[in-house]
């Protein structure tokens, strides 16, 4: 039989040792062991013979090596012998169990000893028992109370517990628990013989370490119910068992701990116990157990020392419930010990920063398994190995160089900067000579971007019909422009740091609208692309009366594009021969009166004026003012009109006239389509109208216009008229020359100052393309053909005195403007279709540098003539950085 | 504002006239200026006088940078054919 639980079988111990974890297989074991009682004498009997035990060499450190064994084993002896008994029952069991944790031993046993400075751990050369423990002088310093007759048999121990169950509080004595309590307890195996020596104590043990659950055990032979006391407080079994003279040590300066646990232990037991007749208090205490405040109730009441106890007994349900309340409760029992037996503050002050410390280690110990923790490390050390360890410890690798050479509270900024321009790869390489590796990186970077955006365009060809409707919508709803692809709408075609991809925008539903808007009334435009998406409402809002005119005149005009380009049918068209030259009187008038308002410092009222223009006179197919500029004496009063004008009047002058260019009169005598014979006259109408509007339009252009408006005016006259058309006439070529190339300046200088917006951008490359898409396979075609050439030539020749020559400058400048603003692929096409004209020239400039060579006056002219063509010639290629020289084509420098 | 017949003179000013003149002349030039007596002033003028010799009808021609024409020998004044 055994003793109270003790586990008489050597074998278990260890497992034990192994904690709470295996608490389940610990139960079922202790099952196992109750249905098959032990033999005592099979056990205790005959200890001493075992041959040399695994771990005999601790029993010196467990029991002391100076100390007379004697007769601790006869548990028949008196008191004076109990206490030395109880040290060696666990002896006799630590043979086989005691051992074991002593190899693991925890941080607990650590900071267990550090409580106790003198414990054999720290100290092992003292391998001596506490005193305090063993001899019964000490015991009797502390609380009085001594228990019954030390020397109990086994019936008389099952009857005091009986008594104490039925009378729990009063039988408690409060000096004897304490050991069982705080010390015992956790170590199953000391349990039993002390238990022996002090059996209502020993008995009383088992529930306090049990948690609700052995209950359902219901261990028959009391003695059992010990092993999963300890358990059931691991980190305080642990402890004791890896220290088992500390714990004692403790023991009887900490009463109350004990104390507590017992007062409850009769009732917690009675359910457990063979008792009948406890069966009353059995709902209490298993209420009491659960609860801890209720568990107080019952036992302070009869306790002595009611302030201590009280406190100690919402304690220990904590700690059985929490197991991990270990240091807690050890600090609990520092505190009480330190009431006892003050410490030196120095002794405290290391025990407190030892305690902490331990706190903090207990914290999360045993979360994880050795294979966890295998794990992780393997699992760091994958980590830290890298191809490019400079760069991916980037941080580490400064950090490391700021440690190495900082001082504290010096400013570190000179190490850091230090650092980072020795490890990365600042623009000198570093000390590493990293840039390069910068450097291939940003030009697999570039290579990326570069793909990306080479696929971009195939996607956008496919959709460009569908898009150019669109775009055009967009530039008239201006910010509010772009949409999506797809469903939801579409991408916006260049996407770029600069106009990055935007949010998406469900596409604006009035498209026509919005575009008739912008032909119409480009100030709404301007206004409402400038301004904000507010402003879209107004345009949208704007459309409803402008729309149908609109439509009709566009209806109207599409019946006679080019049907006739003869000034007179153009006249008639707009009213007719007398009415334009009326109204051109008018304007004479209204002119003449404000100049003399103006010199007489009066109020100018340009109503009149602007009236007298018909600027959107919708009775008319073409407009009167285009007609008006067919006369010599319409273009002439023009730079009179425009000091008068406001700017938005100006720019809805101008946008009439851009989109009605095709039937502007010095259009169509300026081209050599139409007019291939101009007669001299004419030319000096070109020459007139060159001088006086195109001038006008140039300065308004770069004082007062801004990129908008620009668009809005290119815009015009793509929409309205037919570029190539145009571009055949040296007018017509040298206004668009002016639009793209005022634009092309204003992005450039935009660049470095105010940014265009990237609606504005997106915009402007929607209609520069729709103005190539127009040009495109006629390119070529502006430049006019020899005939024409010689006939200009010979006109002109009459009324100059110098050598004539036609000056192709225009056509270049054109070009130039052209491929400026437009991307590779654009420049590529231009080059194509003009390849011939290049080399024309190129073949023209060297037969002219053949004549040059010769004497005489023609000699000067060529060589005038030949640095012209080459100069008028750069203009384009420069743009595209090549340069024309002595009959090659370089690149430039 | 074409009230008076001259209102009308007055649209082709600085415009190409074709006057005729008494005594078998013409004129064609750019209508500078002219007032109610119908005295007009023509520039880059090219005056064309007909004559007949032997049962023929010579013309000859003179220009004249500016001219002006007194209105009591002005017969008629329109556009020029050419530039209609």
């Amino acid at each position: 039989m055994s003793f109270f639980g003790f586990d008489a079988s050597g074998a278990q111990g260890p497992q034990r040792a192994r904690g709470g974890r295996q608490q389940h297989q610990q139960r079922q074991q202790q099952q196992q062991h109750s249905q098959q009682p032990l033999d005592f004498d099979d056990t205790y009997k005959g200890y001493g013979e075992y041959a040399p035990e695994e771990e005999d060499f601790l029993n010196d450190e467990t029991f002391g090596n100076d100390v007379e064994v004697g007769n601790n084993f006869d548990f028949g002896h008196g008191a004076a012998a109990a206490a030395p008994a109880a040290s060696a029952a666990p002896g006799a069991s630590a043979g086989a169990s005691a051992a074991p944790p002593q190899q693991h031993r925890s941080y607990v046993a650590a900071a267990a000893g550090g409580v106790h400075p003198a414990a054999p751990v720290d100290s092992a050369a003292d391998l001596k028992p506490m005193e305090s423990l063993w001899n019964p002088a000490a015991a009797q310093a502390a609380p009085p109370a001594q228990p019954q007759g030390r020397v109990l048999s086994l019936e008389e121990v099952e009857r005091q517990q009986r008594q104490m169950q039925q009378m729990p509080p009063q039988q408690m004595p409060p000096q004897q628990m304490p050991p069982q309590g705080y010390a015992m307890v956790p170590q199953g195996y000391a349990i039993p013989p002390q238990g022996y020596a002090i059996p209502p104590q020993g008995y009383a043990m088992p529930p306090q370490g049990y948690a609700m659950p052995p209950q359902g055990y219901a261990m028959p032979p009391q003695g059992y119910a010990m092993p999963p006391q300890g358990y059931a407080m691991p980190p305080q079994g642990y402890a004791m068992q890896q220290m088992p003279q500390q714990p004692m040590q403790q023991m009887p300066q900490q009463p109350a701990v004990p104390q507590a646990p017992v007062a409850q232990q009769p009732v917690a037991q009675a359910p457990v116990a063979q008792q009948p007749a406890a069966q009353p208090q059995l709902d209490r205490s298993a209420s009491s157990l659960s609860q801890n405040s209720q568990s107080g109730t019952p036992g302070p009441a009869p306790m002595g020392e009611a302030e201590l106890a009280a406190p100690v007994h919402q304690q220990m349900p904590q700690q059985m419930q929490q197991q991990q309340q270990m240091p807690q409760q050890m600090q609990q029992g520092r505190q009480r010990q330190r009431n006892r037996e003050p410490l030196t503050p120095e002794e405290q002050k290391r025990l407190d920063i030892r305690h902490a410390k331990v706190e903090k280690i207990l914290k999360h110990s045993g979360l994880m398994t050795p294979r966890d923790k295998d794990f992780i490390t393997r699992y760091q050390l994958s980590q830290i190995v890298t191809e490019d360890p400079y760069n991916e410890d980037f941080y580490f690798q400064v950090y490391k160089i700021i440690q190495r050479g900082g001082v504290v509270g010096e400013s570190n900024k000179g190490l850091i900067a230090r650092a980072y321009l020795e490890h990365s790869g600042h623009r000198l390489g570093g000390r590493y000579k990293r840039a390069d590796i910068a450097l291939q990186r940003m030009q697999s970077q570039v290579e990326k971007a570069v793909t990306v955006a080479k696929e971009r365009p195939l996607r956008k060809q496919e959709k460009e019909l569908a898009q150019q409707q669109e775009q055009e919508g967009e530039a008239a709803s201006g910010a509010a422009a772009d949409s999506r692809d797809g469903v939801l709408g579409r991408i916006s075609s260049s996407l770029n740091s600069k106009a990055p991809r935007r949010q998406l925008q469900i596409p604006a539903a009035n498209k026509d609208a919005l575009l008739n808007s912008l032909l119409v009334n480009d100030e709404h435009h301007a206004r409402a692309s400038a301004a904000a998406p507010d402003a879209l409402m107004e345009v949208t809002e704007s459309l409803g009366n402008v729309d149908l005119s609109q439509k009709s005149r566009v209806r109207r005009r599409s019946s006679y594009a080019f049907s006739s380009v003869d000034q007179s049918s153009v006249m008639s068209r707009s009213g007719g021969r007398k009415f334009v030259l009326s109204l051109i009187e008018t304007v004479y008038e209204e002119v003449l009166e404000l100049e003399a308002n103006l010199r007489s410092g009066k109020a100018t009222d340009v109503q009149k004026l602007w009236e007298a223009l018909h600027i959107n006179d919708e009775l008319y197919e073409v407009c009167p003012f285009i007609s008006m500029l067919s006369f010599d004496k319409g273009i002439k009063i023009m730079p009179r009109i425009f000091n008068f004008l406001e700017k938005e009047q100006k720019l809805q002058l101008l946008q009439t006239f851009f989109s009605e260019l095709s039937h502007l009169n010095i259009i169509i005598i300026s081209s050599y389509k139409t007019n291939p014979q101009p007669s001299e006259a004419q030319l000096k109408q070109i020459d007139v109208f060159q001088t006086v509007f195109l001038k006008i339009i140039v300065s308004f252009l770069s004082s007062s216009s801004n990129f908008i408006e620009i668009m809005g005016l290119l815009l015009h006259l793509i929409k309205n008229n037919s570029v190539s058309f145009i571009s055949t006439s040296k007018i017509g070529l040298n206004l668009i020359t002016v639009l793209i190339s005022r634009a092309a300046l204003i992005r450039q200088d935009t660049n470095r100052s105010n940014m265009l917006s990237s609606p504005e951008i997106s915009t402007w490359n929607e209609i520069y393309d729709k103005l190539f898409t127009a040009l495109e396979s006629k390119i070529a075609a502006v430049f006019p053909p020899r005939e024409y050439i010689a006939k200009v030539t010979e006109k002109s020749a009459g009324s100059a005195a110098a050598p004539q020559h036609y000056d192709q400058a225009y056509i270049w400048q054109f070009l130039a403007s052209l491929a400026l603003s437009g991307k590779l692929n654009h420049q590529r096409i231009i080059i194509d279709e003009v390849r011939d004209q290049i080399f024309g020239t190129l073949a023209e400039a060297g037969q002219l540098a053949t004549a040059a060579a010769g004497p005489g006056p023609d000699a000067a002219d060529s060589r005038y003539r030949r640095d012209k063509l080459y100069q008028d010639l750069n203009l384009f290629l420069n743009v595209m950085g090549l340069v024309a020289r002595d009959g090659e084509i370089s690149e430039l420098k | 504002m074409s009230n008076t017949p001259l209102d009308l003179l007055k649209l082709n000013l600085d415009e190409k006239v074709y006057v005729k003149l008494r005594g078998a002349r013409s004129m064609t030039g750019t209508l500078q200026a002219f007032d109610s007596h119908c005295n007009i002033v023509l520039s880059d003028a090219v005056e064309t006088v007909y004559d007949i010799v032997d049962g023929e009808m010579r013309s000859s021609e003179r220009s004249s940078e500016m001219v002006f024409v007194r209105g009591d020998s002005v017969t008629l004044i329109t556009t020029p054919e050419d530039e209609e």
